[in-house]
């Protein structure tokens, strides 16, 4: 991921609307005949009891048919869900479907209908390219509000990164407008003439005229990644770029005061650019973009993030990059990663969290949900264990990449039972050992469980500097294991 | 009738409302105002000096001598007295403070003001209620207000982070917390330092007797603290893992302290059985006969101060062994990230418009009430766990002051220093000393801790004192630098 120090992370809400009506008007309107509302059942994980989920929620968002009989919405219209049906325009009926591809990092999916055949006579729309600044378009949708269509129409604010809140650790290229985008429009088409040239899919609390929607750009990336049947996702090369507007920091990396150029301020170990770049490297053009000492680029007249030219490419390809280093202007090419070692870091879709049991304690990984949840039942915001957890999450990969673990794996909870009712530790700890073994992934979890013959398991948590011990009876641990499970109405001690 | 419905509501109206005190309780001459301005840290611009004035109140114990709580006393400007509730304001000196043990003693050199005030008698020992009183000043009035016993605990006092026994009392009154006394039958039972909600701590005047006797014989050097940690001994399973058979009992050691000498200080896995004869039980506490269940850590000062030297009963693999464990000073200055900086104004240096602070709690504070939800966790974390290179202490640049050889880095800010030029900076000292010496290429390099936002930037070697000079003047700082 390209990322530019300064970025703001800010708290963007994702516009599925929970609750809908019935009944649409009858009367026949192209091309929004290809715009469907999208209704979901759909069922979220307890992160920090991982075997079991919350209720089932419904929420209502907007999809519009696209080639190939495919329905096209947001990722986070169809997250988690158990059950998704579609309503086309004009038509009573209730249509199931079901996800053919999401791209939960850019939040895009893809629905077929479980009967096809139901699609058939609709035209599907077809796409645009990038709106120009100050440009009109015209938001369609199905907002909360009222039940039927609903058309706003704005104008083109800006284009720039922007987070993409439903991936949570994310930023694409994303355009601003001041049509109204409402809880609902999720998913919803973006028109200029006939052409749709956006996705509506978030909204900014708090700040009046301003939705956001997906660009072509984004969409296309997408459509282009699934058309060999998988989704790789959007690229991530690993190098943080600053800007290089101070006259003495030019001067050392040998740049007059023409505005070319960024500087490499870090690279993540092991990713593609750490391969061919290193630090104070100044990047001149990326992806044939002049870049500018501002660390932005000239996309389409606007000026934007030089992220945008590491998004261009797929997973696999390369993307030239001109470099100075030490007074000497080379080319190299960086092959394109889609990178998920920071998936943890960010929001989990579609795979419920994996957890292992035993003896009432439950391990499970520890991930941005699980600390998330964790937090919302905690009343100390900074307690010495939500610190640890903290950091082990979002600042041990940066500042120590060596003793970073693959599935870093915290003690969720314990389900009380005598046989564990002395044990200190009842959660929110990363474990770090477990019967001597250094615990790398969940699977390690059970394998040091089971490959232990001595009279007990012996834990160690990680705090900060320091380890906190504890034991547990092995006989009798393997004796009330089931008897855990049933009281507590479990029924798998693993989910791997 | 009416005469008892009168005499039913005047009792109500006692019952409902503070006792006002009848002037010949005697406590009017013990118990004083106090008024004190002090310095206020602006953890944003470091050379401003707000300050803010605050009454809270203190107790005559003995000729010349009137006690207090240290709160807002450290950073003072400027301390008056005022006995009776009212009336003229007398100049006043500290004469002693510990922001450990959150005492302090006053004095004023006025003769006038010491006449008609008699010594408060301390309790000792303290009983446990249930009913106390509790005294002060209220718009020129004694108030009596009834507080309810609660518990005595070990804690750390409200400005220190050494612990030691605290009561707490309840009281359906807010405001609480500047050294009103608690009282029963004539005696002072403790000073309020804080409350939250109906619950107010309260320093014991056991412990203030204590510290104060040593004070007055000059052998206090401070609290103690035991600088391992341990967690308690609850999970007889962990027992037995490390050696010990039989019911469940004892801290078990998981932070070793400053001393590595195992005969001189406990090591990880090591069970600590007994302290100077006290048996520890299997929550980390010990029958004290004054207080009843304390935690452990209170035994680092119950008989003894900084310095002294406590027997710890351990248990070690399948060994009993009893070592002396010297009690180390709880100092502000050991801690990575200090809680509090008392003594000195605050310090900072700013070169190039770049300001550098040291980490402190009380930098973090600046973020307000709920610092600890809004400061940058990074810098928190600090707090938590050791610099990678066991640094004592580490330097943050806190803010930008933007001009022309800084341009480019205004959005540069809450970071911790590694190296300038090449060199460790853990103290603004260090950073000073860096800057004497350019980097090759006539500039300076500053380079932030690993993982951090930003890692590197440069500034003008040749310019940076002229634009020193500029930005001080500029933005109207009374010097450059303060350390």
């Amino acid at each position: 991921m390209v990322t530019r120090r300064g970025a703001v992370w800010f708290g963007a809400l994702v516009l599925a609307w929970f609750g809908w009506g019935a009944a649409l008007r009858a009367e026949e309107v192209a091309p929004e005949q290809a715009v469907v509302q999208i209704l979901t059942y759909s069922q979220v994980p307890e992160f920090d009891s991982p075997w079991r989920f919350e209720a089932v929620q419904h929420s209502a968002g907007t999809g519009f048919v696209i080639a190939g009989g495919r329905i096209m919405t947001n990722a986070h219209v169809i997250a988690w869900a158990k059950q998704i049906l579609v309503r086309r325009y004009q038509d009573p009926r209730l249509l199931p479907a079901r996800v053919v591809f999401a791209g939960h990092d850019c939040d895009l999916a893809v629905l077929e209908l479980e009967d096809p055949a139901q699609l058939a006579g609709v035209p599907p729309l077809s796409f645009g390219e990038l709106p120009p600044v100050q440009s009109t378009v015209v938001t369609c949708g199905y907002p909360a509000g009222g039940d039927q269509m609903s058309f706003t129409r704005g104008v083109v604010s800006r284009i720039e990164v922007q987070p993409y809140a439903h991936a949570g650790n994310r930023a694409l290229l994303a355009v601003q407008t001041d049509a109204a985008i409402n809880p609902g429009n999720s998913g919803g088409p973006v028109f200029q003439g006939d052409k749709v040239i956006g996705v509506a899919f978030q909204g900014i609390p708090g700040l009046q005229n301003a939705g956001f929607f997906i660009p072509p750009e984004v969409v296309g990336h997408f459509l282009k990644d699934i058309a060999d049947g998988h989704y790789d996702g959007f690229p991530q090369v690993g190098v943080t770029l600053e800007p290089l507007q101070n006259a003495a920091y030019r001067r050392v990396l040998g740049l007059g005061d023409d505005g070319r150029g960024a500087r490499v301020d870090a690279l993540r170990a092991g990713g593609p650019a750490a391969q061919v770049l290193q630090a104070d490297d100044v990047l001149l053009e990326a992806g044939g973009y002049p870049v500018g000492s501002d660390g932005m680029i000239s996309y389409q007249g606007n000026r934007v993030a030089v992220g945008v030219a590491f998004q261009q490419p797929q997973a696999g390809e390369a993307l030239k990059l001109s470099v100075l280093r030490e007074g000497r202007t080379f080319e190299v090419e960086v092959k394109m990663e889609a990178y998920d070692g920071d998936r943890l870091a960010g929001r989990q879709y579609e795979q419920p969290p994996r957890y292992v049991i035993h003896a009432g304690l439950v391990f499970t990984p520890l991930s941005a949900d699980y600390l998330e949840s964790s937090r919302a039942r905690s009343r100390d915001f900074l307690s010495e264990p939500l610190a640890e957890l903290t950091y082990q999450l979002y600042h041990l990969a940066a500042e120590a990449p060596e003793a970073v673990r693959p599935e870093t794996v915290v003690l969720s909870g314990i389900l009380p039972h005598a046989v564990n009712a002395d044990f200190a530790v009842r959660g929110l700890a990363v474990v770090n050992r477990i019967n001597g073994v250094r615990i790398e992934r969940l699977e390690d979890v059970r394998r040091a469980l089971l490959e232990n013959k001595s009279e007990r398991h012996l834990f160690e948590f990680n705090r900060p500097d320091h380890a906190v011990l504890d034991a547990l009876d092995r006989a009798a641990a393997s004796a009330a294991h089931t008897e855990i499970l049933r009281t507590y109405g479990i029924v798998s001690d693993q989910r791997l | 009738m009416n005469l008892l419905r009168l005499l039913l509501g005047i009792v109500a109206l006692g019952f409902a409302a503070a006792t006002v005190l009848p002037a010949q309780s005697g406590w009017e001459k013990s118990l004083v105002s106090i008024e004190v301005t002090s310095k206020v840290y602006d953890a944003f611009q470091p050379w401003n000096d707000p300050t803010r004035a605050v009454r809270k109140h203190g107790l005559v114990i003995g000729p010349g001598e009137v006690l207090t709580t240290a709160q807002s006393l450290p950073t003072h400007t400027l301390v008056r007295l005022q006995k009776g509730g009212r009336g003229r304001w007398y100049d006043a000196r500290v004469t002693w403070w510990d922001a450990q043990s959150n005492l302090a003693l006053l004095t004023t050199d006025v003769p006038a003001f010491w006449e008609g005030l008699q010594p408060a008698l301390l309790a000792e020992p303290i009983s446990r209620g249930p009913d106390f009183g509790l005294l002060r000043w209220r718009d020129g009035n004694l108030e009596e207000r009834r507080v309810e016993f609660g518990q005595f605990k070990v804690g750390e006092s409200v400005i220190g982070f050494a612990p030691h026994v605290q009561m707490e009392v309840s009281a359906d009154l807010s405001g609480l917390g500047w050294a009103e006394p608690i009282v029963r039958e004539g005696r002072v039972l403790g000073l309020t330092t804080h409350s939250n909600g109906r619950v107010c701590g309260v320093l014991p005047a056991t412990f203030i007797s204590r510290v104060l006797a040593a004070h007055r014989a000059g052998t206090f050097n401070g609290l103690g603290y035991f600088d391992f940690t341990w967690q308690p001994g609850g999970n007889p399973e962990l027992l037995k893992q490390l050696g010990l058979e039989g019911p469940p009992r004892g801290g078990v050691v998981n932070r070793p302290g400053h001393v590595t000498d195992p005969e001189k200080a406990p090591q990880p896995r090591d069970i600590i059985l007994a302290v100077d004869g006290f048996e520890v039980d299997s929550e980390g506490d010990y029958l004290d006969p004054d207080f009843g269940h304390l935690m452990m850590e209170n035994l680092a000062n119950r008989a003894h101060f900084a310095g002294g030297t406590v027997k710890l009963k351990l248990r070690r693999g399948r060994e009993e062994r009893t070592i002396d464990y010297v009690l180390p000073v709880a100092r502000f200055a050991d801690e990575l990230v200090p809680r509090e900086v008392f003594g000195a104004p605050p310090v900072y240096l700013m070169t190039g418009g770049l300001v550098f602070q040291p980490l402190t709690q009380p930098f973090l504070r600046g973020w307000g009430e709920e610092w600890r939800k809004y400061a940058p966790f990074r810098l928190q974390y600090y707090q938590y766990a050791d610099a990678r290179d066991r640094r004592a202490s580490l330097v943050v640049l806190t803010g930008i002051l933007p001009d022309e050889i800084n341009l480019g880095y205004e959005d540069a800010d809450l970071i911790v220093l590694d190296r300038v030029n090449g060199r460790v900076i853990a103290t603004l000292a260090d950073l000073a000393e860096a800057l004497k010496t350019a980097s090759p290429g006539g500039v300076h390099r500053f380079e932030f801790m690993p993982g951090h936002n930003l890692q590197r930037l440069f500034l003008d070697a040749a310019t940076l004192d002229e634009a020193t000079r500029r930005v001080v003047e500029h933005y109207g700082l009374p010097a450059a630098a303060r350390f």
